[in-house]
């Protein structure tokens, strides 16, 4: 039996900009994710990703229509969602004052997690992520892939439920995604985490993603397995099959 | 929200979002040596310039001008006393003008003290044991205002010694009325270094946020943001405490250097200028207060402003702009007087600003003439006023668009 951890029902998000002009960030979109699945928000940029997490998670408040996450009304019982989902933002900041370490345990002490238990899991995911090493470094003489790895850390240090990671891999080098794929695959494959992941890399879904959803312009055009989507739209990889829905090219011009 | 926080104080969450603003803060090097050195630097310049001040009106002797328009036998024994102790009152040169010469210079604006004995001086105290003295004062001039105050003093002890129950009332008029000194400038440094004081950590904790995007980060934890808000505003207060401290000891540099400056002095006017100039100790609790509260109005200030800027240099900017015009305006009215005498629509606008209050309570304490109601009423409209503008702040950050 499938445990379904967040569901959509014709979510609608529409942001005014002005008194006139109304953007359709989500346009009716209805979609289910299970529990344990790696699922990839597939779209070019402004397609309403982020803008999807955001409402998933609470930051915007949908305009029409429905979401729970864990079974919950996103609109009604935000603390307990955030209680158990995490997030890496798309241009995700780092507290650069802070150490590798402090920025984990502070992250965790927001969430209430007892100082002993901070402890051991920043222990363990700066052992994860190759930082340990480098604890102690104030964050701010960091690379950007150095900061990146400190960032997915920090999403998992309060072991969510779920975790919301807005392109975890963008700006870091080939061996540190790697890193970081690997970390994603064992959240899924051996503490059966919901990962839901945007990015532009379509090998890393084809990796990593048991299920993918592609929104363009707001609107949920295809959800499926990436080989179901290629044979449903005969394309030859997923690639062909995001450029035939986004750009028109390819299997739809077939 | 706010209730339950003054009920049950700050929970683990709110004492850790604290603890790394505090740690973030500390870490800021410059941050850290400009809220040391401000205040330290605007009450050693209050020390050197009172130091100089003191200088200038206890060594240096001014020409002062005098009319005897009585002919009686009072305002002839006053004016003979003044000729006989020139010395001691400080005077190179007793020039005697007539009532439309002293006039002239007056209106000119070219005498730096004029005293009239006027006509019916002698006739008014021995008809009603009451009379009056005139000095026009350059009150722009530390030397003549000082001259001025030693004639004062004089004339009084001279008439009312030899009849007890005489009283001699000195009229004061400034040729300059929009120059005064002493604590004025104290309290106009007080009031320019602590409103700019939180600027620059009120812009790096919400605007800072946004433009780094660690906000969002924080904006997803299980903590309301009213509680994000809250431990911010306790962080930022803590930060001032610092600074407070360092004010505090900057006083204490301040009132050393009067006497050290005082020191060579008869001990008279020692004690006369270092009673005038210093901070009485007991009043440095009272400062330190009103200096917290002008910080938290400062602070509810950058909220609202940090929470609709883009990024901290335009939150910096707008918010410096906002403290300072009000702050320089009610700073320079200081100068002319109370800022209590300006009545109307603009009376209400100068006392609409927090800052104003934070003056007179101030000037208040420091001169000593405060009622504990009116040291109240000030506290009160300025806490009044943090209140408010941390709620529009509260509001603005619970906005969809703050992470926008």
């Amino acid at each position: 039996m499938t445990d379904t951890v967040i569901r959509t029902e014709s979510l609608t998000k529409i942001f005014e900009e002005g008194k006139k002009r109304e953007v359709v960030a989500l346009d009716k979109v209805s979609l289910e994710i299970d529990r344990g699945e790696v699922f990839g928000l597939l779209g070019p940029n402004g397609a309403g990703k982020t803008t999807l997490i955001r409402v998933l998670i609470g930051l915007l408040t949908p305009t029409k229509g429905k979401a729970w996450v864990l079974g919950r009304d996103v609109t009604q019982d935000i603390d307990y969602i955030r209680e158990r989902v995490s997030l890496l933002p798309q241009e995700a900041g780092i507290y650069d004052r802070l150490t590798a370490r402090e920025n984990l345990v502070y992250y965790g002490g927001l969430y209430g997690i007892p100082d002993d238990d901070l402890r051991a899991r920043a222990d363990r995911l700066l052992d994860t992520v190759g930082l340990r090493e480098k604890e102690d470094y104030q964050v701010k003489g960091f690379s950007g892939g150095m900061k990146r790895k400190v960032l997915v850390a920090r999403a998992l240090i309060i072991e969510p439920e779920i975790v919301f990671m807005d392109e975890p891999t963008t700006g870091v080098d080939t061996i540190g995604a790697r890193v970081v794929r690997n970390v994603l695959k064992k959240l899924s494959s051996e503490q059966k985490r919901t990962i839901i992941l945007t990015t532009h890399d379509l090998n890393e879904v084809a990796e990593l993603c048991d299920r993918v959803g592609i929104l363009n312009d707001g609107n949920l055009v295809a959800v499926g397995k990436p080989s179901e989507l290629e044979e449903q739209f005969k394309a030859a990889d997923l690639e062909e099959v995001f450029m035939g829905l986004v750009t028109g090219e390819g299997v739809y011009e077939q | 929200m706010v209730v339950r926080l003054v009920r049950k104080g700050p929970d683990r969450k709110m004492i850790w979002l604290i603890k790394k603003e505090v740690k973030s803060l500390f870490r800021s090097r410059w941050l850290i040596f400009g809220l040391m050195v401000s205040p330290l630097f605007a009450w050693m310049f209050e020390g050197v310039f009172l130091s100089f001040v003191v200088a200038q009106t206890s060594a240096e002797p001014e020409t002062v001008y005098i009319t005897l328009d009585d002919e009686g036998i009072w305002g002839n024994t006053l004016y003979s006393a003044i000729e006989s102790e020139m010395d001691t009152l400080l005077i190179e040169q007793l020039l005697n003008v007539t009532r439309s010469d002293g006039e002239n210079m007056a209106a000119n604006r070219t005498l730096s003290v004029w005293v009239l004995i006027p006509e019916n001086f002698t006739q008014e105290l021995e008809a009603a044991n009451r009379s009056t003295l005139v000095v026009w004062v350059n009150t722009g001039n530390f030397r003549a205002t000082a001259a001025a105050q030693r004639i004062d003093a004089f004339a009084k002890q001279v008439i009312n010694e030899i009849v007890i129950i005489r009283d001699l009332r000195v009229d004061w008029y400034t040729i300059t009325p929009e120059a005064t000194y002493g604590h004025s400038l104290a309290v106009f440094l007080v009031m320019i270094v602590s409103v700019m004081a939180p600027s620059p950590y009120v812009g790096q904790s919400f605007a800072g946020e946004r433009e780094k995007h660690t906000l969002e980060a924080l904006l997803v934890v299980p903590m309301s943001r009213v509680s994000i808000l809250i431990a911010k505003l306790i962080a930022g207060l803590a930060l001032t405490m610092f600074y407070s401290v360092f004010t505090v000891i900057g006083i204490l540099i301040y009132n050393w250097s009067i006497v050290v400056r005082a020191a060579g002095l008869p001990p008279e006017v020692m004690d006369y200028y270092v009673n005038l100039y210093t901070v009485n100790s007991s009043a440095i609790p009272l400062i330190f207060f009103c200096q917290l509260l002008i910080l938290i109005c400062a602070i509810s200030i950058g909220i609202v402003v940090s929470s609709l800027a883009r990024d901290q240099a335009t939150a910096e900017s707008i918010n410096n702009l906002i403290l300072l015009i009000p702050t320089m305006m009610i700073g320079i009215l200081g100068f002319t007087g109370s800022i209590l005498q300006y009545g109307g629509v603009f009376g209400v606008f100068v006392l609409s600003i927090p800052f104003s209050h934070a003056i007179l309570f101030l000037n208040g304490v420091l001169s000593g003439v405060a009622t504990p109601a009116s040291l109240l009423g000030n506290v009160a409209y300025m806490l009044a006023f943090a209140v408010v503008f941390l709620i529009i702040g509260a509001k603005l950050f619970e906005r969809e668009a703050i992470i926008a």
